[in-house]
């Protein structure tokens, strides 16, 4: 198994090779095997005695991170469609992209975004799927992005990917805190300690997190508009993200979890309301657009959260018609997408006001979208697939039961948003089909002449619609074998049911009648209703929400940025000085560090309080001096002071060195100064000089009361009574300090040479560079 | 007396990063003078000041002053001699190449 | 065979002082640094082997028995930190003479390279807080020589503050260390922490620790003192760059890891709850600085920031989990900043500028080099299977255990961040239409340039696809550095 999910990516490394002869042979005639052998491999698990199989492949396994393939009902609905729709795609790229386009770029993203979603929908491991998860963002990124020197691709590319990225690092917060809880990383073990999880006081986090995930992925209201931006992508790519791969993850996502999370009322609260909620917006927004895609991408949104609400539902009836729509939407969507791609192949446009009345020129064409639009919109004939499940949307949505407060709320308004949202659903629906087909043709404004498409691009919508068909008028067909199984994966328990066409004059039957009724008044009076729109969502909306997030992000980054990240040097001083200050004195005084020990000190002498004296009035003389000269000798004074103190307190080397030190400094003082302007005023405003001396003194302070707590806790004997022990015995030398500097720390004073070394060669190259450029 | 060091310790910090916060490359390389003075004044005080001779072997003496801290500070004195050389050439490059010893108008951020 | 210990410093320390006499011989130098990197990349590596065999080699020098002399202690976690070094060494060298004018190659190049990876190594290897100090102003001084390196105005403006701030960092570094030595009595490191955990009343001691943090969090470009590093990282070389980026942060970060896990590790409540704190504001500017520049090397260089972030969380949660997350963290970051920096160098001498809005197209000049770059976009910004998200996964892992959420969420966000402000370079840079440009000229130097960065990129991956292989030692470590003990008994011998 572990071999049909990586045999996508191990084929894709071969694809740059491949596409060299791209003029022979089309690359995509190889790639569409790759999911029909797939397709193959799984297809041999269909059946109504189909069990469960787990493989588990070790790869690390220190973190939990195995390859562990679960492939139960849910999965192999999933990779059939996967693979199925992938191996049609496939083919109709074939047709629809031209041998002079980077195909070898494609069909690698292609492929590697079909692996991912093989990963994804067949990983137990969380983490593993995770990643797939992740692969999948991207690589629709780059499909989106493919024909890039377009700008709307660049957009649109940028945005799915923002979306679903930041979903997918919602869903690994909530991946990692399940980890936590549970201890295991396998999603099968969790459900079975699913307790755990909802008990948790953190679960309203969790569920959350989880759910943006999902809902960033499926395109639920107000994630939803990346997808009509992905648009962007050429077709194919359209029909497979958008139909059956991709966009459903985040339903896949959601009905794996469901066995672990239903029993929460949050989780139907949340879950039903958005997929109810996105529903309506999406069919209410598609009778606005105008592009044929457009239309088909919030058709999109809208069946998914109808899809979405059903999961929400929880109901083993509204389980058994979300999975049973999975199928549906796919083939039907899936032909519908591809069809638009034929409309634009064919008359170079898919801007529905320029078309058409192409029933004649593309009659193939049309017939095969008839079937695809009435299965969309739920028309009650028995050879639509669609109508079977929007059927089932119906009836459960009237079975819900609640007991407490929201919950009661949402199950009286759910099955009028299901009406109202079908009712669109079914105008635009036969916007969508009678705008393009029937009513005028205006062929000379068209950008090519129509005619009809190539019999290869008309293989794949014909075989969905096919199945559209068949699935309609033999559903027993896909029951048992696979539907049952995936609803029992969601539900926790066997969901079997029986599909039938007529269940008698009921209530469902007749909300598919208002909806029908409604939607042809509606349908049919479009222009007249359309000023709507300009009130909701009027100027209010989502696209405008994340523009002014992304747009509205870099700019006030680089204003906070400029705002501190000026270049004063003053400025970065001080605020570090006002943190280090500021925290330590806090941390100082909360852990009560202040300590003072009188004793055992050395007694003041008047030498030294005159040294010291003329050390800090020199110290403050460098301040108030303007004169460059007196300030280096002002410094020299300081330093020879140190000097100083050192003969005082015993420590001849050190004055020895500080003398010559401070000599040599104030030399070159004078030397590099002499060439630089004199000292000015220190021309700083009072509030200014009032902050710098704030933060001055501040750190000063710092500095003397760590020093007098630190020399007052004085806890432990120095390790320096070994030097004295040692010096000659072992180090053979009678001055001490000597003797540490060159042998028991002798690295230290190596690597101070080196530090010597160093600066003398940066100086050096200083200089010398300047002069090389000098010259020329 | 440790108090008394301690004090001009803080004040040697204190005119240094006073100075530091200036804007003339001359008083900011005054100020980390300064700040290193005030750094190795707090070295030797952390020792004890003045307890024992001068730390030399000799004999009859058994009570010498702490050699470590010394050890320390002659280190760290070369070290800061050779940041404060380098400093002050590049100080001087810097401010002929880009005609200025104002440190405000070394800002520079227009990222060239 | 604990002598061993001085190799990765004495080696580069030799060669940096050989390849000064024929610094102008630039054929010469180049094959003598080469060899010179790979000779210490395999003593690194054999060091790292026998350590994880036979434990930590503690080396007292001149044989003065610890703590009176200075010892250089190889534990499993520095002589891991050693050995990338030497890996970004080998890396930068092959890099540096497409990348280097020649006048720039001539002044010392090898010489401040040698000395910044024997100052870099002597930082992670030693075991004495004063020594630690002397090797940070070696790489420090080095660090000064090289990014004057060709006395650009810019670079000069730069490299002021750039000294200006370490220098006074440095100080407070050893006026702390005064202050340390007076409370306990010495400068080293395993005795120091046996001390500190002695005494009851942790009092000044707290204080002390919180000022070192800060030194140690200037050098690692912590929130609030970053401030000096995006543009003196921008202004040098790209090679020079992907050195800073690569070694000069991670010794901060390092050193804050190594202190706050052996020293002081008694007030965790309080300073590591301030860790965290301060991880989650390093990580909001640093992409806010990410976000906020259409400078490409710029963009890279605030990257830095938020990856300190990563690092410092880890140490504030304080959990096994979370430092086995800051040290894999560690690793990954050095490599993949090299990466990135020499990368940024190869598409800015592609492009001709470095301003993102006069960029586009160069995918379809440079695809190699587009490709590397979107890949190691995904590995820093975390994205799984790559070297990035093991160590982000086991922070977070370690965040969720310490219950500290909203870390946890700032890690998430600013992960999202990251890769925005990286896809910006991806999308504007190489996608769009391509420009027109004198293309056969810049094609021809670029292979040498790709080739070194397609294998710290490659080691990037593995790090992360392979990660089996690493994790079990880096736990390991991880669980090494949660037990000081061993550290402490290794060194005093008790």
């Amino acid at each position: 198994m572990i071999l049909a999910v990586l045999l996508p990516f191990i084929f894709a490394i071969f694809i740059p090779f491949l596409s060299k002869w791209k003029d022979k042979f089309h690359t995509g005639i190889a790639v569409t095997l790759i999911p029909l052998a797939i397709f193959i491999y799984f297809a041999r698990f269909l059946g109504a005695d189909f069990a469960p199989v787990t493989k588990s492949y070790p790869w690390i396994p220190s973190l939990d991170m195995n390859m562990v393939f679960h492939l139960d009902g849910l999965s192999l609905l999933f990779v059939m469609l996967i693979t199925g729709i992938g191996t049609l795609v496939a083919f109709y790229s074939i047709y629809y992209l031209h041998k002079s386009e980077k195909l070898g770029h494609f069909y690698v993203y292609f492929l590697i975004f079909m692996g991912s979603m093989l990963g994804v929908v067949l990983s137990d491991n969380i983490y593993v799927l995770y990643s797939f998860w992740e692969f999948t963002s991207l690589s629709s990124f780059l499909l989106i992005g493919y024909w890039n020197h377009k700008h709307a691709s660049r957009y649109g590319a940028l945005k799915s990917m923002l979306i679903t990225v930041f979903g997918g690092l919602s869903l690994l917060g909530a991946l990692v805190f399940m980890h936590i809880i549970t201890g295991t990383t396998s999603i099968q073990q969790m459900i079975t300690s699913n307790e755990a999880i909802l008990n948790h006081e953190s679960f309203p986090l969790i569920l959350s997190l989880l759910l943006l995930g999902a809902f960033t992925k499926s395109a639920q209201f107000p994630f939803h508009i990346w997808l009509p931006d992905a648009m962007e992508a050429p077709t194919p790519v359209s029909a497979y993200l958008h139909s059956a791969t991709m966009v459903k993850a985040g339903i896949f996502l959601v009905a794996r979890f469901s066995p672990m999370l239903s029993a929460s009322d949050w989780y139907f609260i949340v879950v039903s309301s958005f997929g109810i909620v996105t529903l309506c917006w999406g069919s209410y927004m598609a009778v606005r657009q105008t592009d044929l895609k457009g239309i088909l991408a919030f058709s999109t949104i809208s069946q998914l959260g109808m899809i979405m609400a059903m999961i929400g539902f929880g109901t083993k009836a509204a389980i058994f018609a979300a999975v049973f729509h999975i199928l549906n939407h796919a083939t039907f969507k899936g032909s519908l997408f591809m069809i638009a791609g034929i409309v634009d192949h064919e008359t170079g446009t898919r801007d529905i006001r320029k078309l058409g009345g192409l029933m004649n020129y593309l009659p193939m064409t049309a017939t095969l979208a008839m079937f695809g639009v009435f299965s969309m919109a739920g028309f009650p004939l028995p050879f639509l697939n669609g109508f079977y499940s929007k059927e089932m949307f119906f009836k459960s949505s009237l079975e819900l039961t609640a007991t407490d407060g929201i919950a009661t709320f949402l199950t009286t308004a759910i099955p009028y948003l299901a009406v109202f949202g079908s009712i669109f659903t079914f105008v635009y629906s036969m916007y969508f089909f009678f705008g393009t087909f029937r009513g005028a043709s205006n062929i000379n404004q068209l950008p090519k002449k129509p005619h009809e498409a190539p019999v290869g691009m008309l293989v794949s919508p014909t075989i969905l619609v096919l199945l559209v068909v068949g699935i309609g008028l033999f559903p027993f067909l896909v029951n048992e074998p696979f539907i049952t199984h995936a609803a029992s994966a969601v539900y926790g328990s066997e969901a079997m049911k029986e599909i039938y066409f007529w269940h008698g004059f009921n209530l469902p039957f007749i909300m598919s009648l208002t909806v029908i009724a409604f939607g042809t008044i509606l349908a049919l009076t479009i222009p007249r209703w359309t000023v709507v729109y300009q009130y909701i969502p009027g100027v209010l909306s989502m696209n405008k929400v994340y523009d002014f997030m992304v747009d509205k992000s870099v700019v006030f980054s680089s204003k906070v940025n400029k705002s501190y990240m000026t270049g004063s040097l003053a400025l970065y001083m001080k605020l570090i000085l006002v943190t280090i200050v500021g925290v330590s004195f806090t941390l100082f005084f909360m852990t009560g560090g202040f300590a003072l020990d009188l004793s055992n000190l050395a007694p003041v002498t008047t030498i030294e309080i005159i040294v010291a004296l003329t050390m800090a009035i020199a110290a403050f003389g460098t301040i108030f001096t303007n004169n460059r000269i007196a300030a280096i000798l002002i410094l020299g004074v300081v330093g020879y002071g140190l000097a100083m103190l050192f003969i005082i307190y015993r420590a001849p080397d050190l004055a020895l060195t500080q003398l010559i030190v401070e000599t040599v400094t104030v030399a070159l003082f004078l030397l590099v100064f002499y060439h630089l302007p004199n000292l000015k005023h220190r021309g700083e405003t009072k509030a200014d000089s009032l902050v710098n001396w704030l933060v001055a003194v501040g750190f000063g302070l710092l500095i003397t009361t760590v020093a007098i707590s630190s020399h007052s806790s004085k806890w432990f004997d120095v390790i320096s009574s070994y030097f004295v022990d040692n010096s000659y015995k072992l180090g053979g030398g009678d001055n001490i300090v000597n003797v540490i500097l060159v042998d028991m720390r002798g690295l230290d004073t190596l690597f101070e040479i080196a530090v010597l070394g160093l600066a003398a060669m940066a100086i050096y190259s200083l200089i010398k560079i300047k002069n090389k450029k000098e010259e020329k | 007396m440790e108090i008394i060091m301690s004090v001009l310790a803080g004040i040697l910090f204190m005119t240094g990063v006073y100075n530091l916060l200036q804007k003339q490359l001359l008083r900011i390389v005054i100020g980390t003078a300064l700040i290193s003075h005030g750094a190795h004044l707090t070295i030797l005080t952390m020792g004890k000041l003045k307890d024992g001779a001068p730390p030399i072997l000799t004999e009859g003496v058994e009570n010498y002053t702490d050699p470590l801290p010394q050890a320390l500070i002659l280190t760290s004195i070369v070290i800061s001699f050779g940041v404060t050389s380098l400093l002050l050439v590049l100080a001087y490059r810097a401010s002929k190449i880009n005609h200025t010893d104002n440190m405000e108008q070394l800002r520079g951020n227009d990222y060239e | 065979m604990s002598n061993l210990a001085v190799l990765p410093i004495a080696l580069p320390f030799l060669a940096g002082i050989i390849v000064a006499f024929f610094h102008k011989k630039l054929v010469a130098a180049r094959i003598f640094a080469l060899l010179a990197t790979i000779i210490h990349l395999a003593v690194t590596t054999v060091i790292l082997l026998q350590v994880n065999q036979n434990g930590s080699y503690v080396l007292e020098l001149g044989n003065w028995k610890a703590p009176y002399g200075i010892v250089l202690v190889a534990d499993p976690l520095s002589a891991l930190l050693v050995m990338t070094t030497a890996i970004i060494g080998v890396a930068a060298v092959i890099y540096a003479p497409r990348s280097l004018s020649k006048i720039q190659e001539e002044y010392y190049f090898y010489s401040f390279f040698f000395l910044l990876i024997s100052g870099v190594s002597g930082a992670f290897l030693t075991g004495d807080l004063f020594n630690l100090f002397v090797f940070f102003e070696v790489l420090l001084m080095a660090s000064y020589g090289l990014i004057v390196l060709g006395n650009g105005k810019a670079q000069l403006r730069e490299s002021l503050k750039y000294i200006l701030i370490n220098l006074f960092s440095s100080m407070l570094f050893v006026t702390t260390i005064a202050f340390l030595y007076s409370v306990v009595g010495t400068v080293n490191m395993a005795q120091a922490a046996e001390r500190v955990g002695d005494v009851e009343q942790q009092g000044i001691l707290t204080t002390i620790a919180i000022l070192l943090f800060f030194v140690f969090a200037t050098k690692a470009a912590v929130f609030p003192l970053y401030y000096w590093l995006p543009n003196s990282y921008t202004v040098p070389n790209a090679v020079v760059s992907a050195l800073f980026g690569a070694l000069l942060t991670k010794v901060g970060v390092y050193s804050i890891l190594r202190t706050f896990t052996l020293i002081f590790n008694h007030e965790v409540p309080l300073t590591h709850t301030l860790f965290i704190y301060l991880a989650i504001f390093t990580m909001v500017f640093g992409v806010i600085g990410a976000l906020s520049t259409n400078n490409v090397k710029l963009i890279i260089a605030y990257n830095i920031i938020p990856a300190v972030g990563f690092m410092l969380m880890g140490i504030g949660l304080f959990n096994e989990t979370a430092i086995a997350g800051s040290i894999y963290y560690l690793v990954h970051d050095m490599i993949i900043k090299a990466v990135l920096f020499l990368l940024i160098g190869a598409i800015i001498h592609a492009a001709g500028t470095s301003d993102l809005n006069k960029m586009g197209g160069l995918i379809h000049h440079f695809p190699v080099l587009g490709w590397m770059f979107f890949l190691s976009t995904l590995v820093l910004a975390g994205i799984p299977p790559f070297s990035g998200f093991v160590g982000k996964l086991l922070l977070l892992q370690g965040g969720l255990e310490q219950e500290e959420i909203l870390v946890v969420l700032v890690a998430l966000i600013s992960s999202l961040g990251i890769l925005f402000s990286m896809m910006r370079i991806f999308i504007k840079g190489f996608w769009g239409e391509a420009g027109i440009m004198d293309l056969p000229e810049r094609k021809s130097s670029m292979s040498l340039m790709i080739w070194p960065i397609g294998l710290l990129l490659t080691l990037s991956v593995v790090l992360g696809v392979g990660a089996e292989w690493f994790y079990p030692g880096i736990e390991s470590i991880a669980e090494y550095v949660m037990n000081p003990e061993i550290y402490v008994e290794s060194v005093l011998k008790e």
